[in-house]
């Protein structure tokens, strides 16, 4: 295994925006789930699509969106401007590429697990006196932890491997926005980096395991505990 | 308990027509499946809004179409007992128990939960999850939530239908002791007529959405006396049994039943059918069936060609059910003394 | 059928077959691999010879000279190759994929500094002042690796690390530099002179990194092509050296 400094920190700086992209996500990924299973609404289908669009969309083309409407002419720039916050090309850009391209999946795997509550359980806890938000923090919350943390994980790696999005929104700043598939691809447009390439798709590839036996314990936990 | 209603809904090819003023503690709403029980009970509860009419409860406005009220399930004070016991999963039973009791207010607070978890026998399952409970379990932990919410009403809405038949009559002294103790009036739906003879004083019958008749579970029994495939059932609420001779003597009317299937300790509810009493106008004296009962008939009905007997001693009823033309032939009328045999194990001991 | 099944058998097999066998190099086709910053100027220089030389056609391949390398070490054609740098000249040489006799300087250049920013930027100390600086990545872009030999040798390397917006050649470092996505970039002159809206800011001065040389050789390949060896001669005429002039290289 062959790591430079900047190796290591093009890791840290992987976890750092998946850990926030995902965090970013939940809460958003929460309501649009909740809306999505136990709302109608005028115009839900086209809500349904929007956010299943990323999961479609070449992420190339995401990240330039998102620099056409983050980008100095844009709305949202304009707006980030005058609040002094800078955007582009900064991890804050990288943490929402991965949280636009990450959104889906994690939408998809909470509504799975919002769908399998028996709505009647939610009946009870309005007849019980809980109005309706107390019965979504109460009931509804509690039963789609499952979801949330598949969603979760799914997310985080997602973000862990995200490209596209990411070099065209945040570019490749070794130490800023340079997470490991962004240093990957330095190193192998590189004919003399593939060596370290492969190091850190070692890393790459050890991390996703991890989170998937993470994944897998933290359900099983959640399991037992149901059972008692 | 005064619950006014005047409601119309409509479910897709279905639809529930229902205007009638209901006055009472324990109200039975009998149906088949389908004939809208459930849509009556969600619309009281305020979970669906009927698509037009009014609902008054205790002088209270529940829903008025015309005034634009729908007050939310969480303030009507009105709580549910489900079918499957619908306990939170991820709640203990302690935790599902004090659900509505916490969100209750304290000046409505009148049940004691110490009490309450006394009379429902839940000691032992306080500290337990709620997902390894058996059936039985479950619905008396359902019970006691609904109950520690501090309804105005209880709606129970076919609470023992996921029951087997032993756990069945087993809780429902549960439920009628619950009610009195707490003096919580309830609305209990079934479709079992058996059901409704012992937790309901009036019954309404729905047919198809609409509400057909308004009546007495014993009255609804004896009219469907002839059509019901068991016929009249008799249920006999017997304890304090004597074991002699292989066989159990408890206690009723002026003497004595006899039983095969008894028990000595506590109290069992048995079921008799009307057909299984067979009237002598005179003591048969020697008769393989143990049960010889000197009655007075009290009262005789008719139920589709078959005649019902109401047979009474030592303040104790019965009813049999007869032929016409054997109620001619002996003479049969009020006032008149019969002879009732019963084989001992024509008793169906339910629980 | 029968001989339904035979033809459709017999199709799939000429399908394979097709997909199988590479078309043979056409008579007359040369495949140039070039540094990015030379496109425009190679692009003209090919045409006014295929104007004399009708029969040749060129396959152009341009891009990070680093980047270049490694494809002609997998394989990729080419009959000439013209690196930014003599690192990467050397790269193939070594791995004996070039002719070394057929190596000659094709050009020269000067790196700049340019950008579409406000902020004042006079000198290599300055760009301290900046937010963000695009560079090609040093692992493979000659312009890149020239910019931090510069920032070494003038000891503000140090200050300017989490400033660099990596690029994969010095087109890109140029783009990023006009939409103004960066203050500025280091690039060719000759990159500059072509931008629109980015400016030239300062030149680096050459005494902080080694002369920007631009040599071309012909690939093992090239060294047996006739016509390879009669436009490597051609790049070095009179023709060609005013074409490069034009775009702004230095000849010597």
């Amino acid at each position: 295994m062959n790591l430079s400094p900047q190796d290591f920190t093009a890791i840290w700086l992987s976890m750092k925006i998946a850990i926030s992209a995902t965090a970013l996500s939940l809460p958003f990924g929460f309501t649009t789930a909740w809306l999505m299973v136990f709302r109608n609404f005028r115009g839900k289908v086209l809500l349904e699509v929007l956010v299943n669009l990323p999961l479609t969309l070449p992420p190339v083309v995401i990240g330039y969106f998102l620099l056409l409407f983050f980008g100095r002419n844009g709305w949202g720039g304009t707006l980030l401007k005058t609040a002094g916050i800078e955007f582009i090309f900064t991890w804050k850009a990288a943490v929402v590429a991965s949280a636009t391209v990450g959104f889906p999946l994690l939408v998809r795997s909470i509504r799975l697990g919002m769908e399998s509550i028996d709505r009647q359980l939610l009946q009870a806890s309005r007849s019980l006196g809980a109005p309706w938000y107390d019965t979504l923090a109460t009931v509804v919350l509690p039963l789609s932890f499952r979801g949330m943390i598949a969603g979760s994980s799914l997310m985080f790696a997602r973000s862990l491997g995200e490209f596209g999005a990411t070099i065209i929104v945040a570019g490749n700043i070794p130490g800023v926005t340079q997470t490991i598939p962004l240093a990957i691809y330095d190193y192998a447009s590189s004919p003399t980096g593939t060596s370290m390439a492969l190091s850190l798709c070692a890393v790459s590839v050890t991390l996703s395991v991890a989170i998937l036996l993470l994944h897998e314990v933290i359900g099983k936990k959640l399991e037992i505990r149901r059972s008692e | 308990m005064k619950l006014d209603l005047d409601i119309e809904k409509r479910l897709g090819s279905f639809s529930l027509r229902m205007k009638t003023d209901l006055s009472g503690e324990r109200i039975g709403i009998f149906g088949a499946s389908g004939s809208g029980k459930s849509t009556l009970v969600h619309t009281i509860a305020g979970l669906t809004a009927p698509d037009s009419g009014e609902i008054h409860l205790d002088g209270t406005c529940l829903f008025s179409s015309r005034k634009r009220i729908n007050i939310a399930p969480e303030q009507r004070r009105i709580a549910i007992v489900f079918q499957q016991a619908m306990l939170f999963p991820h709640l203990g039973v302690k935790a599902n128990l004090l659900y509505g009791y916490r969100r209750s207010r304290p000046e409505n607070r009148k049940v004691n939960p110490e009490a309450l978890i006394e009379v429902l026998n839940l000691q032992d399952l306080l500290n337990r999850g709620v997902n390894n409970l058996s059936g039985g379990e479950k619905q008396r932990v359902a019970l006691g939530r609904a109950v520690l919410a501090n309804p105005r009403l209880l709606s129970m809405d076919e609470p023992l239908s996921a029951l087997d038949d032993s756990l069945r009559y087993q809780i429902i002294p549960y439920l009628k002791s619950v009610s009195e103790e707490f003096r919580i009036p309830y609305l209990f739906i079934s479709h079992s007529l058996s059901e409704m003879q012992l937790m309901a004083d009036q019954v309404l019958v729905m047919t198809n959405g609409n509400l057909t008749i308004k009546s007495t579970p014993d009255d609804l029994a004896r009219a469907g006396m002839a059509r019901s495939p068991r016929g009249y059932l008799n249920m006999l609420r017997l304890g304090n049994a004597l074991f002699r001779d292989g066989l159990y003597h408890y206690p009723w009317g002026s003497g004595a039943l006899i039983v095969s299937d008894g028990k000595t300790d506590g109290e069992s509810l048995f079921e008799l059918s009307s057909r299984d009493i067979i009237l002598f106008k005179k003591n048969p004296e020697a008769i393989s069936a143990r049960n010889m009962l000197e009655c007075r008939v009290a009262d005789m009905f008719d139920s589709d060609g078959r005649k019902g007997v109401v047979l009474e001693s030592g303040g104790s009823t019965l009813v049999a059910e007869i032929v016409r033309s054997a109620s001619v032939e002996l003479g049969i009328a009020p006032g008149s003394t019969m002879f009732a045999a019963v084989k001992a194990s024509a008793f169906r001991r339910l629980g | 059928m029968k001989t339904t099944r035979h033809v459709m058998q017999r199709f799939v097999i000429a399908l394979f077959a097709l997909m199988m066998t590479t078309p043979p190099a056409m008579a007359g086709q040369l495949n140039i691999s070039a540094a990015a910053s030379l496109k425009e100027a190679i692009n003209e220089i090919a045409d006014k010879y295929t104007a004399k030389h009708a029969g040749t056609t060129f396959v152009k391949n341009y891009g990070a000279s680093g980047a270049i390398a490694g494809q002609i070490e997998n394989g990729a054609p080419a009959d000439i190759f013209i690196s930014a740098s003599t690192e990467w000249m050397d790269y193939l040489k070594n791995k004996s994929l070039v002719d070394r006799s057929s190596q000659k300087p094709f050009a020269y250049n000067a790196l700049v500094f340019a950008g579409t920013t406000t902020k004042k930027v006079s000198g290599m100390k300055d760009l301290a002042g900046l937010d963000k600086i695009a560079i090609g990545s040093p692992k493979s872009v000659p312009a890149g690796e020239y910019a931090m030999e510069a920032m070494k040798k003038s000891g503000i390397d140090r200050q300017l690390t989490a400033k660099l917006v990596m690029a994969k050649d010095v087109r890109e470092c140029l783009t990023y530099a006009e939409m103004g996505e960066v203050d500025g970039a280091f690039v060719y002159r000759t990159d500059a002179l072509q931008a629109k809206k980015a400016r030239i800011l300062f030149v680096v001065p050459e005494k902080l990194h080694t002369r920007v040389v631009y040599p071309m050789a012909l690939t093992v390949t090239g060294s047996k092509n006739a016509e390879a060896k009669s436009f490597i001669a051609w790049l070095q005429s009179g023709e060609a050296k005013s074409v490069l002039k034009k775009y702004g290289f230095e000849l010597k």
